[in-house]
Formats: C-alpha cells, sequence, structure tokens
C-alpha cells in the first residue's frame, strides 16, 4: 500500500538522465495534487497518499516528453484522476482495501469550519467514484466540461449528465450546511 | 463561443459549494518533500520494470496505460481563488495541439472536417466562433448559430460506448425528475435500432427558468454516441438570452444527431481497450439496490417511484404514507473500514452482530428550504456500509411538502440492517 521511501531521492536526483526539472516539478506540485487525491478520495489521505506517489511515479517515467510539450501540472492531474478511477475500479470489485490505516481527524490547526467539513467529505463520499472525479475536475480545478471530459475518457454530454446529478444529490446532502456557510 | 465566462452567481448553492469545496481542500496538508521522493522512488522502479518487460518482449504500455493519453487544459487551477475567466481557451490553437500529441492515426477525422460536416447539416443560417476538435481525442464541435431570429450556442460531440452497457441504456434515458427540472423529454428508438432522447431542459436542472438547453442523445447499436445541444443565448452561461427557445426543433435535432456522417466519424475515435473489457461481474448485482430498497418499506407506506438501477452503489425510492410524499435514498458501500471513525463517533451503538449504528438529524427550521433529512448510518462487521436518508419532500428540487419524513427513525434503522444488503454488490 504506502510507500515507505524516506528522504532517499529528493532533490538533485534526476540530472543529466532526461529528468532535467522533474524534482522541482515534483516538490512544488505534489501538494496540490495530494489535496485533489484527498478530495477525490473522500478524505482518506492514506490512500491520497498512494495515488499521489503513483501519479509521481508515472509523470517520472513520462517526464521527457511532458516536460517538452508543456503543463506538466495539467497534465499530472489528469494521471492523478485516471489513476483514482482505475483504483476504484479494481477495488470496488476486489474490496481489497486497507484495514489497518487509522482514521483522520482534523487536527485543531486544520482551520476553516470543521463541521461543514466533515458534511462535505461525508457527501463527496456518498457520490460515486466517477461523479466525484467530475465534481472536482469542475469545481476544485476549474476545468470546463470539455477539459473534465478529456481528462476523463469519456464525452462531454456524460459529463454534464453526471454534474447535474452529482449537484443534485450534493445539493440535497449539503443544502442546509451550505445555506449557512460563509466564506471566512 | 465561450464556454464559461465569468460565474455571476446563478446558482448560488454551486458558487457556495465550490467555495466549500476549495476551503475544505485546503485544509490537508502533508510532507510535500517525502510525497515528492516517494513519487520518484515509484516513478524509478515502475521505469525499470518497463525496461525489463521490453527486454523480455513483453508490451510494457500497460504499465503506462492509465496515463496514456496526453491532455493539455488551458488552465491549471491551484485549488486557489481564480474563478477562471478563460473564455476563449479551448481555442483552435491549443485543441490541435492537444489532438497531435495525442497521436491521431492517419485514419481520424479533424476538427476542421467535423466543423465542416456541422455547417452542411445545419439548417440554413450563420455559424460563427467555431470550435473543433477532431477524432484522435474526445471529438467535438460548437459555435454561435443564427438563423436570423437570434444567435445561439450550439455544439455537438461524438464518443463511444459499449453497446448494451449500462453507460448505453443511462445516455439515451430520460433523466429522473428527481434530480433534474425539464419541460420534456422523450426517448425513442429509430428503425436502425438506435435509441434516441430529446431533452428540453435548461442550462441550470435545479429550476425551470433561464437559458434553456436542449439537447439530443443518439446511441447507434454499435455504440456510436452523438450528443448535440443547443442554447437560446449566444454562450452556456451567463450571456443573455437572445430568444425565446433555441434554434432547432426536436426534428432537426433528430435529423442533425442521426445523420450517417457522424457515424462515419465516430468509427475513427480510437477505441480505449478498456470499453472492450467484459463488464465487471459486479455489475449484475447492482440493479437491486432500489428494488431491495422498494421490498423492504414497511406496510401502509406507499412505494410511489424508484430510482432506476443506474448506480453501483446507491438507489432512492419516493414513498407516500398518504401525508405526502418522501424521499427515501440508500448507500451501499463495500467496505468502508478506512473512514470508519470519522463517521462512528459519538452516539454510536454496536448492535449483538457488530454493526455499529448511528443516527442523524439535520436540517429543520433554519434549513433555507425547510428541507429535513434523517438519517441512520450503519457498518458492518466486514466494513460494509448501508446509510439510509430519508427527506421531508418527494424530490431534491421541491420545497418541503410535510413536517417530517414518512418513515421513523427506528423503521429506516430496520431497513439499514436488514440482511438483504449483504447480497448486493
Amino acid at each position: 500500500m504506502l510507500e515507505t521511501s524516506g528522504k532517499r531521492g529528493r532533490m538533485g536526483q534526476g540530472r543529466g538522465d532526461g529528468h532535467d526539472g522533474y524534482p522541482e516539478f515534483a516538490a512544488a506540485r505534489a501538494g496540490h495534487l495530494f489535496r485533489s487525491a484527498c478530495l477525490l478520495t473522500g478524505g482518506d489521505t492514506h490512500l491520497a497518499e498512494d495515488l499521489v506517489q503513483e501519479t509521481l511515479g508515472r509523470v517520472y517515467v513520462r517526464w521527457g516528453r511532458i516536460s517538452r510539450v508543456g503543463n506538466p501540472a495539467g497534465y499530472a492531474q489528469t494521471v492523478l484522476t485516471r489513476t483514482f478511477l482505475a483504483h476504484r475500479r479494481r477495488h470496488s470489485s476486489s474490496r481489497e482495501r486497507a484495514t489497518e490505516v487509522l482514521p483522520e481527524v482534523p487536527g485543531p490547526d486544520a482551520g476553516g469550519d470543521a463541521p461543514l467539513r466533515l458534511t462535505l467529505l461525508d457527501a463527496l463520499g456518498r457520490l460515486s467514484a466517477k461523479d466525484r472525479a467530475v465534481v472536482v475536475l469542475r469545481y476544485w480545478e476549474d476545468r470546463s466540461i470539455e477539459e473534465t471530459a478529456a481528462a476523463m475518457n469519456t464525452s462531454s454530454a456524460a459529463v454534464r449528465t453526471r454534474c447535474v446529478r452529482a449537484l443534485a444529490r450534493l445539493r440535497l446532502l449539503l443544502g442546509d450546511a451550505l445555506g449557512e456557510y460563509a466564506r471566512p | 463561443m465561450p464556454a464559461e465566462l465569468h460565474d455571476e452567481h446563478h446558482d448560488p448553492f454551486e458558487e457556495r459549494f465550490a467555495d466549500a469545496l476549495r476551503d475544505t481542500g485546503t485544509t490537508f496538508a502533508t510532507d510535500q518533500q517525502e510525497l515528492a521522493a516517494g513519487g520518484q522512488a515509484r516513478g524509478r522502479r515502475l521505469r525499470a520494470r518497463r525496461r525489463a518487460a521490453v527486454a523480455g518482449g513483453v508490451a510494457a504500455v500497460a504499465l503506462i496505460g492509465v496515463g496514456g493519453a496526453l491532455v493539455l487544459p488551458g488552465v491549471q487551477g491551484d485549488g486557489g481563488r481564480q474563478r477562471s475567466v478563460a473564455g476563449g481557451r479551448s481555442s483552435g490553437q491549443e485543441d490541435s495541439a492537444a489532438s497531435g500529441s495525442a497521436g491521431s492515426g492517419a485514419s481520424g477525422v479533424s476538427g476542421d472536417e467535423l466543423l465542416r460536416t456541422f455547417e452542411k447539416l445545419l439548417p440554413e443560417g450563420k455559424l460563427s466562433d467555431t470550435t473543433g476538435r477532431g477524432t484522435a481525442d474526445n471529438p467535438f464541435v460548437q459555435g454561435v448559430y443564427d438563423d436570423g431570429r437570434g444567435k445561439a450556442a450550439i455544439a455537438l460531440s461524438l464518443g463511444l460506448v459499449q453497446p448494451g452497457s449500462q453507460e448505453a441504456a443511462q445516455t439515451t434515458e430520460c433523466p429522473d425528475r428527481v434530480y433534474i427540472a425539464y419541460d420534456s423529454c422523450t426517448g425513442t428508438k429509430l428503425s436502425d435500432g438506435s435509441a434516441l432522447m430529446i431533452l428540453k431542459g435548461y442550462e441550470y436542472p435545479n429550476k425551470r427558468s433561464g437559458t434553456k438547453l436542449w439537447r439530443a442523445e443518439l446511441v447507434t447499436p454499435t455504440g456510436a454516441h452523438v450528443s448535440a445541444q443547443e442554447w437560446n443565448a449566444a454562450a452556456e452561461k451567463d450571456s443573455p438570452v437572445t430568444r425565446a427557445e433555441p434554434p432547432l426543433s426536436a426534428e432537426q435535432l433528430k435529423k442533425l444527431v442521426a445523420a450517417p456522417e457522424w457515424r462515419a466519424a465516430a468509427g475513427a475515435i480510437p477505441v480505449d481497450p478498456r470499453m472492450t473489457a467484459a463488464p465487471s461481474a459486479t455489475t449484475a448485482h447492482h440493479g437491486s439496490i432500489p428494488a431491495t430498497l422498494a421490498r423492504l418499506i414497511p406496510n401502509g407506506v406507499k412505494v410511489v417511484s424508484r430510482s432506476r438501477s443506474d448506480d453501483y452503489e446507491f438507489g432512492y425510492v419516493v414513498v407516500d404514507d398518504g401525508r405526502g410524499k418522501s424521499l427515501v435514498q440508500i448507500n451501499v458501500q463495500p467496505d468502508m473500514r478506512d473512514v470508519e471513525g470519522e463517521l462512528f463517533g459519538a452516539g454510536t451503538r454496536t448492535l449483538p452482530d457488530g454493526t455499529k449504528v448511528v443516527r442523524r438529524k439535520q436540517g429543520g427550521e433554519k434549513g433555507i428550504a425547510g428541507i429535513v433529512m434523517w438519517t441512520v448510518d450503519t457498518i458492518r462487521p466486514d466494513g460494509r456500509r448501508v446509510v439510509i436518508s430519508a427527506f421531508n419532500s418527494g424530490a431534491q428540487n421541491t420545497p418541503a411538502t410535510r413536517q417530517a419524513p414518512a418513515l421513523t427513525m427506528k423503521q429506516l434503522e430496520a431497513i439499514a440492517t436488514d440482511q438483504k444488503w449483504l447480497k448486493i454488490g
């Protein structure tokens, strides 16, 4: 499940082997990818770490081409989404899932509105994996319908339908909680 | 056509949700350096395995399959505050770059060719502000169409679905009015076996007002999916309504999507190998969630309607006990032990068989829509979670129709802890 890679392989590695700039990229994007992954997994931070490492690993393998084409950040986000969906496909049938992990409870420094955070994560967790991916790409990544469709390898019509359905469910699950929500 | 211009709070919920999501997302923190290092280590192993596989004569594609097509979103959100105002980000230039990098085959159809077909098939009028993307990467065309009676955004996309799959059926099934408000929807079978749905709805489907969006979805027996959308405004969102209705009639929409040209183009779309895989073995069981829920509703409470079996882990019924409709929805999730501690905190009871149960009442007098939600959340020792919620309204888009849901907490708990759920999914 989780990689225990320690601190090895940090900055400086990857020079001269077609991976110029990769360590800097990974260090700069890991945090954002992790936050995206946490939303995709409905708050499962351990799975989120695993997905991000897998994503960065895949980006590493293709770094030469990715860095030449440009926008590696967008590429990595797309890989993350697909890695997440592939993970869900595998694990929804095998039911193999980590049992040793401890539940995450937001610490005192979590900031924001803690009860709302839990309500929101629970509501996300009640969407299907694909609906959740649509919601995260559209409202966290600010991607258009078309861009979301491209990232998910699906049609824009399918994204539109999913988005509408997911929002309708979220509206029902969160309506009251968000009704009182004012930006901090 | 600018896909999405600056938002102007047309849907307050959408805005509040986006804000709450961003604020929630930013609360997650981790050791970025460690994560980056772990990713690099994994990349090295992946590369080593890949080289070994190539050396051994085995196709290594599967190892990197997930990241296969290169996609270049124009604007990379940073989880920050900027709502994208880059309306022109779907420029033709960018699209062609994306298509090129996805490695289109020689037999692919370009965005320009699709646009020419689009223009040819539209009724007489002027098409401007066009964008087209070829068959190599999620083909679509869009533009602003003017038949002389007001500019209207119009778009068409092509895709593939697995024939006979749930997705294929769902694409052409009229949506449930529990979720979406619309004026009319018709589903028909064409003489060649294609399924066609024509939906006359709205850009913001939670209410029947504002910009109208009419859609036609066609799926052929071989799995080509042609989808057309038209609006009564020059852009999808935040653009003033220019005419009473979108320009193409239902009949014209049908003619547009049923044109053989699109099927030919869809044939040039690269097939995703995952689509040809057999449907998951568990799929067959999912259909029984709404049916099982309906069977478990107590005597004396009538089931008025229920969801189609279009979701792996979710279903709902609308019930009426004679005092008004009440929506009851349920999630059955296979293994949720990893979030058990978060969901089953204070107030949790443990039943003799080890099932944990917690009850929650949400909403009420402070609620903007007066909606009350009663929830019983349960988790079996094997991690299977069954969570049921009942509402004091028959649909998500109508105000409260009664004081309380039609089922008591006790009844909800009896449903959630029923043994039948162990056989689902």
